[in-house]
């Protein structure tokens, strides 16, 4: 959860007294936002590669496979529709997820480099009293 | 001079939301113990069983927020199927579907044209809907499921910088402690 600690909470304080102003509070916040946004972004994107090898597979098999009805999931039935109707289907589910994907990649990439700014801040008014690892 | 006052309303943050108290930001941590009347001790009592009730909160939530994730593919594959039944409607053929009647057996079924699909409405009551009104109705539940899970996800948000806050400023008063003592040890020069 939360991985901001300002020195002496925990253990050993050196009891110096930091001023944290309504702006470094505010700062602390959108660190701990985004950190909680990362770890998401990180199982959703996990799910999204899964689904698109899902895909993948399926688009595969359904290469190898010579049927001309194939049987294709809607909800929780499979009906029977013709192959090249499957085809045109998987193809644009594979599009969709890829786009998904993409786009999660790229948030993820937005947060990192928002955290890494606000770090530098931090880091730069609170040195060692405060601790924005992971454990 | 009401100083905490005017911190907490300068800020623009809202006092409470949806039942949620909001932590007050301590400007100077003298000053709130001073205007509080509380010791240290007390005052690091209050804001610890203040961020007991706000991680109670937060499970409640999110525990809602996960239903609600669950729920909204669900009403999405609904959707798909009466996409499908409103395609193969027009084609005169009946839909050919394989569906499973027990865990690991499957049996085939054939959907003649319809034109309505039956819908669970929960409470064991089930009602008989036409294709468009089915779809209409689903569509409404999905935007329903998706505006509860914003508002769900905002109020989580809120509530996690609550917690930092109060995190923080448990801190700062256990430092500012911890300075006083140490004031205090040491003679003046």
């Amino acid at each position: 959860m939360q991985q901001v600690f300002l020195d002496g909470y925990e253990q050993k304080g050196s009891g110096t007294e930091t001023e944290v102003t309504w702006e470094d509070q505010q700062n602390i916040n959108k660190f701990g936002r985004l950190n909680n946004r990362f770890h998401e972004l990180e199982d959703e994107i996990k799910v999204a590669k899964e689904n698109n090898e899902s895909l993948e597979d399926a688009s595969n098999e359904l290469i190898l496979s010579d049927e001309d009805i194939v049987r294709f999931q809607i909800g929780e039935v499979f009906t029977h529709m013709p192959r090249e109707e499957v085809e045109s289907r998987l193809e644009k589910m594979k599009d969709d997820s890829s786009k998904k994907l993409q786009k999660l990649e790229e948030e993820k990439e937005s947060v990192l480099a928002q955290m890494a700014d606000l770090k530098r801040i931090l880091y730069g008014k609170f040195k060692d009293s405060i601790n924005l690892e992971e454990d | 001079m009401a100083s905490a006052a005017a911190a907490a309303s300068s800020t623009g943050v809202p006092s409470e939301r949806r039942g949620i108290p909001a932590a007050t930001f301590v400007e100077d941590v003298q000053i709130y113990l001073t205007q509080s009347g509380l010791d240290a001790n007390s005052a690091l009592a209050f804001l610890q069983e203040r961020l007991q009730q706000y991680k109670i909160v937060e499970m409640k939530l999110l525990a809602q927020q996960r239903d609600i994730q669950a729920k909204i593919p669900d009403i999405g594959k609904c959707l798909d199927i009466v996409a499908a039944l409103q395609a193969k409607k027009n084609t005169g053929e009946a839909l050919i579907a394989d569906f499973e009647v027990s865990e690991g057996i499957y049996s085939r079924a054939w959907i003649e044209d319809s034109n309505s699909v039956c819908l669970w409405l929960g409470a064991n009551v089930m009602l008989e809907y036409s294709y468009e009104e089915a779809e209409a109705l689903l569509k409404k539940n999905l935007e329903n499921a998706k505006a509860s899970f914003e508002v769900l996800t905002a109020d989580l948000l809120f509530l996690r910088d609550q917690v930092t806050i109060t995190q923080v400023t448990i801190a700062r008063v256990y430092n500012w402690d911890v300075h006083q003592r140490r004031m205090k040890a040491t003679p003046e020069a």
